[in-house]
């Protein structure tokens, strides 16, 4: 007697599909072995599935039993393999086949109920792609499900339910599909018109939300570094769905996505302690490479709060994904590849004791300290951030008589516009333009080249810094609505740079 | 007490200096934005009325100290606790060449290749007072090096002199002591020259608006310039409050100006107008 479901396992974000094949011969030796590369959790299925059958009222085979999981040189992990084993195992006794074009997952309970796996909507996405057109999830993760789109997802609450939906006719109703909500359910949590003074922190932010420039901010403990830095995903236009359900699938993966709205629309802000390594920034694992927070913080903000307090190593491993937009990690289980397209946004004081440069408190620290910690800070990290900013302390006393701002929202409706412009003329935002694309899509104008190159010859402008500085001019522009450069334009975008930091 | 006994000094440039008065001027390593201009601009407009510049080649004060007679092109000496070869802070080895090819020298008690030693220092700081006829202290913390020279130059009988600060400022701690002890206040160079009994030669008001700086600017720029001032910092958001402009302007404004030479940019976003001796002599 022989039955086969299919499944998949996932490698990352990417799907690997599974067949499940059951088969039970004749013999008075019990047995039930499970092969094709099982790793742990999946060989503890055996005693879930045979608890589930034999709980749900179904007879479980007294004879011998084989469960093969092909393709048998994938590794396979995890435990969303239990209820399509256990579906196999049901359809073998039954002789039937499996419904044609569709997939189960799920974890089963010893009482035989269904229970969430991890990673259904990066699962439902990548079957749907190999073709699929139906499948079985848990209950609880169905509206997750259904978000991958023109997929029959059919919400399993226990292995009884789904065998009589397959043998009885007593079909489950289909998951109505999720409306998403839209993005006009994305409420501001940090609004700029709480924020008093700091206009040109807030210039810098609004520059960096236009064009997806990193951003540096340095200033005294108390300046109001962390409330700027989590006012920069109330100014960026909300998440598109294709960006939503990027955002979802790492969650998804991770477990972290809410059951009854797992469609979130605003833009991920992810703020790791500085004590984080390498792999929680970036990601990693034993076998297989979980997601890290520069994934979380896809098309969101990153933000590093004390930079000079990370480890040089994790900063550096930071390279890479900072400028492609995604991270392959290698490991004994494979290499994977995680999207990483966010905005960094740094904060750091401007020397150890934080009060260097300060109006009222003398900085402590000794010369050689301060020394020490820029150079900790310099090099090919800041190197890459493009604008860089100082944040004054505004006295107690006088922040009430500071002026307040602009709402979020006025922000957001200049940024929206500036990114369309850019996405418009060249697909992609400023920040990402190479220098060749540069030159072509961002010509100076005679008056803003010269400015741009005397600065450099002046200060000794590395290639970079010079690209660097010409990107920033144009998301100025473009925030002007303006189609040239202009020399002002570029003024701006030099003076958005630290004093101590080399250019 | 007695005309001091100089040690032997080791020298890299001109030795001696011209002939002239002398004005040491010391102070923290680490001054406040106040204390770095003022010592600046103390220097230079001593330099520009013919006064040598003696200064130690440390960090903050004496940087500025050197700076700022550099740019009157004056000639400076630099009093180190290194051996000549020996330049400490090692980032201070431009600023070295410039002090020897400006007609200064660099002197030391110390042997060739002596590396910086703490104990060193103090005796480095009584050779400083005993070259300089006038010891002016610019910004020095409780138990700061520069109270060691004030001292030194007491003992040698030579004239104390102190800027004041800010009596929120822990740095105004020493300086205002040696004040009430009896150190003429300086105020500007005028008052330094008065005490080295050299005519007061022309000089601005360093705490003045500065009318022009010596150099062209394109009109529409120069609306930003008279809100600063050489001493006081001001920061681009309270430059475009008092003008009514959009930050973003100011700050490209800003920048013009930083191109042109005529506005210096400070840790913790300030800006201020900068004077440049050479343009302005």
């Amino acid at each position: 007697m022989f039955g086969c479901v299919d499944s998949c396992v996932l490698a990352g974000l990417d799907v690997r599909r599974v067949r499940v094949e059951a088969d039970i011969s004749r013999g008075s030796q019990v047995e039930f072995s499970l092969v094709g590369l099982a790793s742990t959790t999946v060989k503890e299925a055996r005693a879930r599935v045979r608890s589930a059958v034999r709980n749900s009222g179904l007879e479980f085979p007294t004879t011998r039993l084989t469960v093969n999981l092909a393709p048998a040189e994938l590794r396979k992990e995890g435990t969303a393999l239990d209820l399509p084993i256990a579906i196999a195992i049901v359809l073998a006794r039954a002789k039937r086949p499996a419904p044609a074009r569709s997939a189960f997952l799920g974890e089963l309970a010893l009482d035989g109920s269904v229970r969430h796996v991890d990673g259904v909507l990066v699962a439902a996405r990548g079957l749907r792609e190999l073709g699929y057109e139906t499948i079985f999830v848990p209950a609880d993760d169905a509206i997750e499900a259904t978000l991958a789109g023109d997929l029959e997802v059919i919400p399993c609450e226990s292995l009884i339910a789904v065998v009589k939906h397959l043998l009885e006719s007593e079909p489950i109703p289909v998951a109505a599909p999720h409306s998403g909500g839209g993005a006009s359910e994305c409420p501001i949590d940090h609004d700029l018109v709480e924020v008093h003074g700091q206009e040109e922190a807030k210039r810098a932010l609004e520059v960096a939300a236009a064009g997806g420039h990193h951003l540096l901010l340095s200033g005294p403990p108390g300046a109001g570094k962390t409330m700027l830095a989590r006012c920069l995903p109330g100014i960026l236009p909300p998440l598109e769905l294709g960006e939503a359900l990027d955002v979802a699938q790492v969650r998804s993966l991770l477990g972290e996505l809410p059951r009854d709205r797992p469609l979130d629309w605003a833009r991920p802000f992810r703020a790791p302690h500085h004590g984080v390594s390498t792999a929680g920034l970036i990601g990693g694992g034993s076998r297989l490479a979980v997601p890290g927070e520069i994934s979380r913080a896809n098309h969101g903000v990153l933000f590093l709060d004390e930079l000079a307090e990370f480890q040089t190593p994790v900063l550096q491993a930071l390279r890479q994904p900072i400028e492609s937009g995604w991270i392959t990690i290698t490991r004994s289980g494979g290499s994977v590849t995680y999207p990483a397209r966010f905005t960094l946004v740094a904060a750091t004081n401007p020397c150890p004791c934080g009060w260097s440069g300060d109006s009222v408190r003398a900085c402590r620290c000794t010369p050689g300290a301060v020394d020490t910690y820029h150079r900790r800070l310099s090099g090919p990290l800041l190197d890459r951030i493009d604008i860089q900013v100082s944040v004054r302390r505004v006295p107690l006393d006088t922040l009430a008589s500071e002026p307040r701002g602009e709402s979020s929202a006025a922000v957001r409706d200049r940024v929206v516009a500036a990114r369309e412009r850019q996405l418009a003329r060249q697909g992609c935002l400023n920040a990402q333009l190479k220098p060749p694309r540069l030159r072509h899509l961002a010509a100076l104008g005679p008056a803003s080249r010269r400015t741009l190159e005397r600065w450099s010859a002046q200060r000794g402008m590395s290639a970079r810094a010079f690209h660097r500085a010409w990107r920033v001019a144009r998301t100025a522009a473009d925030l002007d609505g303006a189609e040239g450069i202009d020399e002002h334009h570029v003024l701006e975008a030099l003076g958005f740079r630290l004093q101590d930091v080399a250019a | 007490m007695s005309q001091p006994n100089l040690p032997e000094l080791r020298v890299r440039g001109r030795w001696p200096p011209p002939e002239g008065p002398r004005a040491a001027i010391v102070g923290s390593r680490r001054p406040s934005p106040y204390g770095e201009a003022v010592a600046e601009q103390l220097a230079l407009d001593l330099a520009r009325a013919g006064v040598v510049v003696v200064s130690g080649l440390a960090l903050g004060v004496d940087a500025a100290a050197h700076r700022g007679a550099l740019n009157a092109g004056g000639v400076t000496v630099a009093v180190m606790g290194t051996g000549v070869d020996v330049i400490y802070p090692s980032a201070h080895s431009v600023l070295a060449e410039a002090i020897v090819s400006g007609g200064g020298a660099l002197v030391s008690q110390f042997a060739d290749g002596t590396a910086p030693r703490r104990h060193n220092f103090p005796a480095r700081n009584y050779t400083m007072a005993a070259l300089a006829d006038v010891v002016v202290v610019v910004e020095a913390g409780e138990g700061s090096g520069a109270l060691i020279t004030a001292e030194a130059a007491l003992d040698l009988h030579k004239e104390v002199m102190a800027v004041p600060g800010s009596v929120f400022s822990p740095l105004s701690v020493g300086t205002h002591g040696l004040i009430r002890d009896g150190a003429g206040l300086v105020q500007n160079a005028r008052d330094v020259l008065a005490a080295l009994h050299v005519g007061g030669e022309v000089l601005d008001d360093p705490l003045a608006t500065p009318a022009s700086i010596g150099i062209t600017l394109r009109a529409e720029r120069d609306g930003i310039l008279s809100h600063l001032s050489d001493v006081l910092a001001l920061n681009a958001a309270e430059i475009a409050r008092k003008l009514q402009l959009p930050i973003a302007e100011v700050l490209g404004r800003l920048t013009a100006l930083e191109l042109d030479g005529a506005v210096k940019r400070q840790q913790g976003g300030f800006v201020r107008a900068l004077r440049r001796g050479k343009d302005r002599a």
